[in-house]
Parts: structure tokens; sequence; C-alpha cells
């Protein structure tokens, strides 16, 4: 009895991992009870139902969901979308600290190596914990490419995730050039703007404090507006965020060049007596931002022209309300979009014989109770 | 298996539902925030806007490259190299040793105005090759002793220049003792050109990060003596081209104002420039130059600003440009499903 036991609690587990190792792909175990909880360990991606057998399941699974039929919408919609957020979130991430960290290296050459920093060292702690994250988090939260309904709707744009189509090595890549890009931009475009002439009308010259609170104006305005070119779901959010994020940065230097210059020393009151009444501040920081960002734009707008993908084509549709106007060109597509699945013929055909068959028992057994005969 | 009540897995309801429910349902609460159907705005790139988005910047920056160039343009700048040919001609082997020595040091040059020079005019001194970024220099100063009478005896941080002959030097550090010490007598016509030099520190400086009751006390009193000598009975908030040249400069190559003139100078006329050629730039191969600039809304004189938005915005009307070339030319429309990829592709995605 307990060895009979112990074979049924290892079968499934054993099945997931023949066809982990055999195929080599990613497996999803689903489950609801206790006899589940080794098939869930055991796949990529374990999933839990919660309900009549308990929460054993539950508990060992890494997703859990409350009835087996949200699996859809966990797999195609929700899948769907992390995949993205996830990949264009750490693309982001690598572009924006190279393009600030790759400017301290370059000013070295100018230092002798000595390793002198061109910012200030709170400049460089906010930079990735309050200039930046913000909007890059709500990002990796609420982006959409497209609507819950159209991810049901079409399930083959699931099938960008399991391609990698947004996570290979020439989209890494290129965000890192990216970021190398603007990281060249930024420092040769203000160094030499800001050579070794005054800056102001009252005939100042540059010192380093006021150039590297420049060039860093520069990048986290920069940096800001290509998330903003990144995002195709604007949530109110969003839009706050990134406001946020580039005038809590004007509002930091403020605030810090008010304190006593025990603690700020080179900062203080860079902004308010400095730098905010110098026209070429402005002029510079504008420059430099869409500097960095028109490649971007010409590559995106280049890449929509030529070689749309399917979820850009179906932001199309939507936007322009094909979908409404054309009913019969958009149930075709989604017809087309559904590939009949191959798996569990055996068990669908069992499944409608047993169906028959109950529909044939009720049929007969209310035909011998009208005759009043027991069975 | 029993079932005990779920937690949280479905998110989480108030056990107690005051108006209770026909059926007796965990289902959490529906809110626009969780179920991610917050109202949004979902711009797409149409070829319209990519066009209006070139254009615009284009619109934008050529105009503000012109006005940027046109105030360069008019800015009018005077620079004299002096370093070399203020050493007289038989001491150029080693000038080093000449700058060490006693020697009458006094230099004479002539300065010719091109175009007429508004006033004030800025009068800067230049060097190259000059590492006022280096760490180890930034590093070594005392703001606290700079800003504060009690702390004068705090020079920790000015290492090798803290102290002399046992006691604290007041200004301490590299950046203090190595002030540069060259002067400049400008005559026009046999005139004397006055030049004036106060305010020319930045106004925060003076007021909040050099004391009015800090003294330059135990100054330049070693062995090497690095650069100009202070007075000890002016205080350091007074001691204005000390505090330009605290300011440590950003790059290697750096101009630090060192007056005002405070008349116009009329096309061709010949300044003549009474200079002390003090400064030991010899040991490192660095340059000196004397600047006469005026300066315009924008500053200094540099092109680059008004180049760089011309460029800029003339890339971008030439993508704008080209990009409705490409659109006329391949027109994709918008929302054709034929390019979805199982219709491109058909029986295999």
């Amino acid at each position: 009895m307990l060895e009979i036991f112990f074979l049924a609690l290892q079968r499934s587990t054993l099945v997931t991992r023949l066809v982990k190792q055999g195929t080599g792909r990613v497996t999803l175990g689903i489950g609801d009870g206790a006899n589940d909880v080794g098939m869930i360990q055991e796949a990529d991606i374990g999933v839990g139902i919660s309900g009549v057998e308990g929460m054993q399941a539950v508990m060992a699974s890494d997703f859990s969901v409350s009835q087996f039929r949200f699996l859809e919408r966990l797999l195609v919609v929700h899948g769907h979308w992390c995949y993205k957020r996830i990949a264009q979130m750490v693309c982001y991430f690598f572009y924006k600290n190279i393009a600030f960290g790759l400017t301290l290296f370059y000013f070295e050459a100018f230092t002798g190596f000595s390793g002198q920093s061109v910012y200030d060292d709170l400049y460089m702690i906010l930079f990735n914990v309050v200039l930046t994250s913000m909007p890059v988090i709500s990002l990796g939260v609420f982006e959409q490419d497209v609507s819950s309904d159209v991810c049901l709707e079409f399930p083959t744009l699931y099938q960008q995730g399991p391609r990698n189509l947004f996570f290979d090595w020439y989209r890494i890549l290129g965000w890192m050039g990216n970021g190398l890009y603007s990281s060249i931009v930024i420092f040769v475009l203000n160094v030499i703007i800001f050579y070794d002439q005054a800056f102001r009308a009252e005939g100042q010259t540059t010192d380093m404090a006021i150039l590297g609170t420049i060039m860093f104006t520069c990048i986290i305005c920069a940096v800001n507006f290509q998330i903003s070119l990144i995002m195709s779901h604007y949530t109110w959010i969003q839009h706050f965020l990134i406001w946020l994020s580039v005038l809590t940065w004007f509002l930091f230097l403020f605030v810090y060049g008010m304190i006593s210059p025990t603690y700020s020393k080179n900062v203080f009151q860079i902004l308010t007596e400095a730098l905010a009444p110098a026209p070429v501040y402005w002029t510079a920081t504008l420059l430099v931002t869409i500097a960095c960002t028109l490649p971007y734009l010409a590559h995106i707008s280049l890449q929509r022209c030529f070689q749309p993908m399917d979820h850009h084509i179906i932001q199309e549709i939507k936007y322009l309300k094909k979908d409404e106007k054309d009913k019969v060109m958009w149930k075709r597509e989604k017809t087309k979009a559904r590939e009949k699945t191959k798996f569990g013929f055996t068990a669908r055909v069992d499944a409608y014989i047993r169906s028959l068959r109950g529909r044939l028992h009720k049929k007969t057994h209310s035909l011998k109770s009208k005759d009043g005969n027991p069975s | 298996m029993s079932s005990n009540t779920p937690s949280s897995s479905a998110g989480g309801v108030g056990s107690a539902d005051s108006a209770a429910p026909r059926r007796n349902s965990k289902r959490p609460k529906y809110s626009k925030f969780t179920q991610q159907e917050l109202p949004a705005c979902k711009p797409i790139l149409t070829p319209r806007w990519v066009i209006s988005a070139f254009m615009l910047v284009s619109i934008v920056f050529i105009p503000i490259g012109v006005v940027s160039l046109f105030a360069s343009r008019d800015v009018v700048e005077i620079i004299d190299r002096y370093e070399t040919e203020c050493v007289p001609e038989n001491l150029r082997d080693n000038k080093v040793s000449f700058i060490q020595s006693d020697a009458n040091k006094t230099c004479t040059r002539k300065l010719r105005v091109k175009k007429l020079m508004k006033q004030p005019i800025y009068v800067y001194y230049q060097l190259d090759n000059f590492y006022q970024n280096h760490r180890r220099y930034v590093k070594s100063r005392s703001d606290s002793q700079l800003k504060d009478n009690s702390s004068w005896n705090d020079v920790s941080s000015c290492k090798p220049e803290d102290m002399s002959n046992g006691q604290a030097i007041v200004p301490c550090g590299l950046i203090a003792w190595s002030l540069f010490n060259d002067t400049y007598n400008f005559s026009l016509n046999n005139q004397q050109l006055e030049v004036n030099k106060r305010g020319i520190s930045w106004k925060s400086d003076r007021d909040s990060k050099f004391g009015n009751d800090v003294f330059p006390r135990n100054f330049q009193n070693g062995t090497l003596i690095g650069g100009k000598t202070l007075d000890p009975t002016v205080p350091l908030s007074k001691q204005e081209d000390l505090i330009v040249w605290m300011r440590t400069a950003a790059l290697p190559t750096f101009r630090k104002l060192y007056g005002k003139i405070e008349r116009d100078l009329q096309p061709n006329e010949t300044i003549h420039v009474t200079l002390e050629n003090n400064y030991n730039t010899y040991s490192f191969n660095g340059k000196k130059k004397l600047v006469l600039s005026t300066t315009s809304w924008l500053g200094g004189k540099n092109d680059f600003l008004g180049i760089a938005y011309l460029t800029v915005g003339g890339l971008c009307f030439f993508l704008a440009l080209s990009f409705t070339v490409v659109y006329l030319l391949k027109p994709r429309q918008l929302g054709d499903p034929s390019y979805l990829s199982w219709n491109r592709n058909p029986g295999g995605h």
C-alpha cells in the first residue's frame, strides 16, 4: 500500500523531469493537491490552485490561482506583459548606468587619472535611488503593449516571449551602445561648451563643481526623456513620476545649496547664484538632451516603418479603431492567431465520449422513471 | 486534507461583509489600479508624429543656433602667450633656474585692439597643463579654517602644507600655497588703465566661505615658496585673488578672472602691459597667457554652442525630409493586417 502511494507521488515529478531534460524547454506544472507538490517544485514554473484540496500546492508554488481556468490569463496576459516589462526594465537600467558611469571615466583623462570625481558625492548616491528610479519602476509595474482583452484574443503575441524577441543580444548590446553614445555626447558637448571662457555675462569662468552640476543635469534630463520614449502606455502615474524625477533634481540642488557650506561645500548656492541665471546652462541642457535621444527616435521610427512587430500592427488597428470598422478582418485575424493544439487529443476524445454517455444515461434513466419501473 | 480558510492568496477581503452578498464570495474588491485598467494615453508613432517631431526640433534649434553664433561672434578677445617670450633670450635654456632666481622678472608686452571693445573688459590669466583638478590637490585645503577664526588649527587635510616651523599655516593646503602671482599693469597712451580687482569672485564665497575674521598667518614662511604672499592685515573675505584661485578649475586649461577694465577700448589702440613674470610654470611645461575679453549674454567667446545647435537642427531637418521621402516612396498603411507575422510567413510563425 505504502509502495503504491509512494509511486503515485513520484510519477508526475519524474514525468516533468523527463520532459525538461528531454526537450530542453521551460516547463510549467499546475496542480491543486498535496500529491502535486513534487511536480510543481520540479517544473520551472509551478502553479498551485487553492481550493478544495487545501493550501499545500499553493505553498509550494511560484504562482497561485484560485481556478484552473485562470491559467490562460496568467500565461497569455500576465506572462506576456511581465516578459516585456522585465526585458525593457533591465535594458534601460544598463543604459542609464552606462550613460552616467562612463562620463566619470572620461573625466579621469583630464585629471591625470588621479581619481578625482567630477560630481559631488551626494549626486552619485541619489542617482540610482531617487533621481532615475521612479519612472523605470513605474515602467516595470504598469507597462502594457496591448490591453488584456487583446492579449486574450491574440494568444500568438505570447510567442514573443518564448522566442526571446525582446531580450536577445541585439537588444542588449543596442541599449549598451546607446548608453555609450549618450555618455560620449554628454561629456564631449559639455566640456567643449564650457571650455575655458566665461559662461556668464559677468565674466566668471567654470570651475569643477559647476561643470559637474551641468553634466549631471544633462544626464538626468536625457535619461528621463529617453524613458518617456520607451513607454507606450502612459497612465497619470508615469507622467507624474517622470516630471517628479526631473523636478526632484532641481529641488535637491536648491535645497542642498541652501544648507551651510560646511556640508554643501562647493555646491553652496550653485543653482541660485551661478547656474539658474546663466542662459548657457539651460541651452546646453536642451541641446544635450535632444542630441542623446535623437538616434533612438530615428531608429524606432525606421523599425516601425519597415519591420513592424505584431503588437505594433495591433496597436495601430486599435488606435484607428479598425477592429470596430472592419469586424470581419478582426475576427479572421483572431482565428488565425490561435493554433489548434495537438496535445491532449485522447483526453478530449475521452471527455467527449463520457459526456455523450452521461447524456444517454440521463435519457434512459428519465424514460425508465416515467414508466415507473425501478432499474 | 481539511480545508482551512485560505489566507491572502486571493488578495484578501474583509471577512465581515456587512452587506452580505448572495454568494459567499472571497473575490477581492475591484479597483482599476489592481486590475491594471487605469485610464491611459497610448500614443502611436505614426509618420505624421515622426516628421512633426523632427521638424519641431529643427524649427526650435536653428534660430537658437543662429542667435548663439552671433552672440559669440560679437565677443572680442585678445590672447597673448608670454611665458617663453618673457624669459630673456640668453637664459632660455634653463627657464626653471631663471624663475627661481632673484633676477628681474619685469616684462613688457604690447596688445593690439582689433575691434571696439565695450566696457567692462575682463582680464584673465590662462594656464595650460596645470592640473588644478588632481585629486590630491583638490583635497589639500581646509574649508573650516577658511571660514572661521576659531578653527585656525584645523589643518589635518592640508598635508604637506599644514604646518611651518611648528605653527599652523592660515590658509593651509596646496591650493593656497600655489597661488598665482604674476601681476599686470596696463597703460594706454602713457596713461594708466585702471583695473578693478573688486567683485571678481562669487558673492557666496566672499560672504559665507571665507571669513572676515580670518587673517593670513605663517603663510609662505617655509623654505619652498609656491606663489603669492598674502597681506596679513587683510581678512580672507577681502583677498579676492585667493578666493578666485581656491575655486579649483575643471580642466587642465583654465582661465581665472584677474580684474575688470571699466572703459571702452577703441580699435587700433595699443595697450602696453607691464607684467611681473613670477609664477613658475616651467617645471611642468605649462603655458601662461594673458586674455582680455568682452562678454555677451551667453558669456565668452565660444562658437561651439551655436555650431552645435545649427548642426543638430540641420540634421533634424534633413531627417524630417528623408523620412517624408521614405514614407512617400514606401508607404505602409497603418494597421494593415498583411504585416502580421502569421500573414507574412503562413504555416510557421
